[in-house]
């Protein structure tokens, strides 16, 4: 297959090329995450010196901060954004976006997607949401402040908070940008895999990074519609006067809505059956890199793949039948509580079978301590912290306390936040080499590491201690509550963990901008590994291999097998 | 194997990962002892033994796997003499077992919350005090049905400065209803159960040291209901955001003992109590003011 030679603009900006098209994912993804973290200081800072006045930041926040104190609707907003650009435009783009489309046919040996220029567009359908998403900051009355689940009617009634003006229409419009793109993207996850494989790759043969984007691109053409609808009723209810999601008798601002007929809950079913198996978007793949990296690393082949590969399947399938455990105290009936209490346990099954395997794949291993290894042994501690804990809230009866207060806060970031990132992390520093023929500097990845892993743990393990003692999520100040001001020495130490946290992440960035222009050239698999990618070479062109694509002739984790001389066997090799 | 990636066989990563996990497993759970859920004061003591049943559980497996991941990461670094990784790669016997033993652990922890569920969401006794929490940015009115017993109708089109919860004055159920603002009075001992509504967007009431939660949503009435065993002045939260004033959706809950709640009562409820009350009723006629 002939590849025509580029020019600027179709190498760099509309390119078709899968791979071109991921980094783009990563530029954008961090950039966001970039200014998703900027958010979370500004949070912590509140909650570590609640209402005390930093006049240098007016001058960056004439309205939200005037005076240099943080006025409570910005604050509001501020988490409200976090959320949004954290889980849909980092830690959805990047591992799935970014690294779905970088190694999909890397790893299934394809020349590209199945749908490049669908590819091209879902890429130039998400940068407009992202845009939009931002300038919402400078309109009037502040970006979105409804949460990021954006419950109506608060997000629904433009005078209930200033955000509730253009800035919540500005976020709706976002979103559906936001969900026009992975919806594109999930497709064509799914028709690459099933479609484009080498000779020889079977199902069963394939690395578990590409099984877990495959279910992720079920699961998100099954669950993002429900999203997708739910905004555009919301926009509807908005700016049409329809009554989706609001009642009669709603008295804001002393005025009576002309509302009738709707329920707000409805808005939950909604917004919650995409948020759920949402939540798993964003674990699998990291749980695919993770079992990947481990494998390469501790020289020895993932331990129960085939499970894995069932565990995957279990907990995409699960995804879709638990969201109602976010709404148990909504109102809705308990009997339908009940049962989202039976299937949300059961995930913690196959959740275990992973945690037990990646176990068993580092004992009886010779580990090799890079980097992105580093990052993957830290996936499975998070993994593990953050699982426990959601049995707390899985279990009805314990969820009533501890529903929205901190201890959610502490579980969401450890199981789904932490572990992502940190996949995300193992997986950047493991792929750089294919991605821009140079290695990435392993003495700042290390550094990196240790911040950050560390750190993460200062910042939202303590956040159990403080749900356990009743402090409410998305509040501004929890010093107005007497039983809660105790507390404030734990908010101040999660608040200087939190700024270390972050300040960790700025090495990350320069190692990462830095390397592509002074990193060590990498060869095609410097890292020994088995797995089909690294047949290509170190920086491929357009269409991946120079020859013939190979074949598949075993799994990509044959490593240290008996009676052979190299202690890994590639799975192109018979 | 001479090309390895340069120093990723160092020992210090490894043994350092290793210490640095059972540092925090150690850590970690010392400082979590020091923090408890806030003083129980209802009859929901049994959440709290789920509550410290599923953490003693969940606690064990969650020191014992970090324990065991620190120590195989110290085992298996790469460095170590002799080094050697295994092929081994499958064990039916193995994944089976932790299959059914995480079922095993969790049926029952799921069986014991359901039946929980169903104690404090079941239906309210029949001599429970009633209040209806009226929820609005940013103030909680808890409406008193008076003694007659039931709500007067509330219509949205009356919500005003002086009434607040738009109680409709030509029902004659509301003849004795009456509202107190940020505060609710309730009788030890006795179930209490709150009926809630909203005026404006959703809210959350939450008794932190009562074990109650839930979710006000406009258009519906939800309800909940508990009995306080201890009396005292307690806080009362929003816990589902709300606006810019979230933080600042507070209340207070004062349990009194029966005879100081009906004391409480004489003295503070409206005189129409005195008119509807049959004499017989434990409310007695509140003295002229």
């Amino acid at each position: 297959m002939e590849h025509e030679k580029q020019g600027f603009v179709s190498k760099y900006v509309f390119s078709y090329d899968h791979k071109m098209i991921g980094k783009q994912y990563f530029t954008l993804a961090m950039s966001m995450g970039f200014i998703g973290g900027i958010l979370a200081v500004l949070i912590r800072l509140q909650l570590g010196f609640p209402s005390k006045p930093w006049p240098f930041l007016e001058n960056l926040f004439p309205v939200g901060m005037a005076s240099g104190i943080m006025t409570p609707e910005f604050y509001v907003s501020l988490f409200t954004m976090h959320g949004t650009i954290m889980v849909f435009f980092l830690l959805s783009l990047l591992p799935v976006s970014g690294f779905g489309n970088f190694l999909i046919p890397l790893q299934i040996g394809a020349r590209d997607m199945a749908f490049p220029f669908l590819n091209m567009l879902s890429f130039w359908t998400v940068v407009p949401g992202a845009i939009i998403i931002i300038i919402s900051f400078f309109v009037e009355g502040g970006a979105a402040a409804s949460g990021w689940t954006a419950y109506p009617p608060l997000s629904a009634i433009r005078s209930a908070i200033p955000g509730s003006d253009l800035g919540q229409t500005l976020w709706l419009v976002g979103m559906i940008f936001f969900v026009a793109s992975f919806t594109m993207g999930g497709l064509n996850f799914v028709v690459t895999i099933l479609n484009l494989r080498t000779k020889g790759l079977r199902m069963m043969r394939m690395p578990l990074t590409t099984w877990a984007q495959f279910v992720v691109g079920i699961l998100g053409l099954l669950s993002f519609p429900a999203l997708a609808a739910g905004a555009l009723l919301l926009t509807f209810d908005r700016s049409l006067g329809t009554s989706f999601f609001l009642p009669a008798g709603i008295f804001i601002g002393d005025t009576l809505m002309p509302h009738e007929g709707g329920t707000p809950l409805l808005w939950q079913h909604l917004f919650w059956f995409l948020g759920h198996p949402e939540v798993y978007i964003i674990m699998l793949p990291a749980m695919g890199f993770t079992s990947d990296i481990l494998a390469t690393f501790c020289r020895r082949p993932i331990f129960g793949y085939r499970s894995m590969v069932y565990a995957i399947g279990a907990i995409g399938t699960l995804s879709f039948l638990v969201w109602g455990h976010h709404m148990f105290v909504s109102g809705m009936s308990p009997f339908l509580g009940s049962l989202f209490v039976v299937t949300t346990l059961a995930i913690a099954i196959p959740s275990a079978v992973k945690a037990f395997n990646w176990l068993f794949t580092i004992a009886r291993a010779r580990i090799q301590f890079t980097s992105a290894s580093l990052f993957g042994l830290g996936v499975v501690s998070l993994f593990v912290t953050g699982g426990l804990t959601g049995i707390f809230l899985g279990t009805n009866a314990t969820d009533i306390q501890l529903h929205d207060t901190y201890f959610v806060v502490g579980h969401f970031h450890f199981i789904m936040a932490g572990a992502g990132l940190f996949g995300a992390f193992g997986a950047v520093y493991y792929w750089y080499p294919k991605m821009f023929g140079r290695m990435l500097s392993e003495r700042l990845g290390k550094i990196h590491f240790w911040i950050t892993f560390v750190a993460y743990y200062a910042v939202f393990f303590p956040m159990h201690y403080l749900g356990v003692s009743g402090m409410m999520r998305r509040i501004y100040d929890p010093n107005v509550y007497e039983y809660l001001q105790p507390l404030q020495p734990v908010n101040l130490f999660i608040t200087i963990s939190a700024f270390v946290l972050f300040a960790g992440q700025l090495i990350f960035i320069y190692n990462y901008f830095a390397s592509m222009r002074t990193g060590a050239p990498a060869t095609a698999n410097p890292w020994n590994a088995a797995g089909l990618e690294w047949s290509a070479p170190a920086h491929p062109g357009h269409g991946n291999w120079e020859g013939e694509i190979p074949p598949a002739h075993r799994w990509p984790y044959d490593y240290s097998e008996p009676g052979k001389k190299r202690d890994f066997t590639p799975q192109w090799e018979a | 194997m001479a090309d390895e990636p340069k120093g990723s066989r160092g020992s210090l990563q490894g043994i350092a990962m290793a210490v640095v996990i059972w540092a925090i497993v150690v850590l970690s759970s010392l400082y979590y002892v020091r923090y408890g859920v806030p003083e129980l004061a209802s009859d929901r003591g049994f959440l709290d033994s789920l509550y410290y049943v599923i953490l003693g559980i969940t606690g064990v497996a969650y020191i014992l796997y970090q324990l065991a991941l620190g120590y195989v990461i110290y085992r298996y670094r790469g460095d170590r003499p002799n080094a050697e990784s295994s092929y081994w790669h499958e064990s039916h016997k193995l994944e089976l077992t932790w299959t059914i033993g995480t079922a095993a652990i969790l049926i029952p922890i799921v069986f014991t919350g359901l039946i929980y569920w169903d104690r404090v969401r079941g239906p309210a006794p029949e001599d429970a005090v009633t209040v209806m929490a009226v929820g609005a940015q940013f103030q909680w009115d808890f409406h008193y049905p008076g003694a007659d017993g039931e709500f007067g109708r509330f219509d949205p089109t009356l919500y005003a400065i002086d009434n607040q919860i738009g109680l409709d004055e030509t029902d004659p159920a509301a003849a004795d209803d009456w509202v107190l603002t940020n505060q609710l009075v309730i009788p030890v001992d006795r179930p209490t159960r709150i009926l809630m509504r909203s005026k404006d967007v959703q809210h959350a009431i939450f008794l932190p040291n009562f074990r109650v939660k839930q979710d006000l949503v406009p258009g519906m009435t939800t309800e909940v209901w508990f009995t306080p065993v201890k009396t005292g002045s307690y806080e009362v939260a929003c816990a589902e955001l709300c606006g810019l004033g979230h933080y600042r959706m507070r209340a207070f809950l004062e349990v009194m003992e029966e005879a100081d709640y009906q004391q409480w009562l004489n003295d503070n409820a409206p005189a129409a109590v005195a008119e509807v009350a049959d004499p017989a009723a434990e409310a007695p006629p509140a003295s002229a003011q």
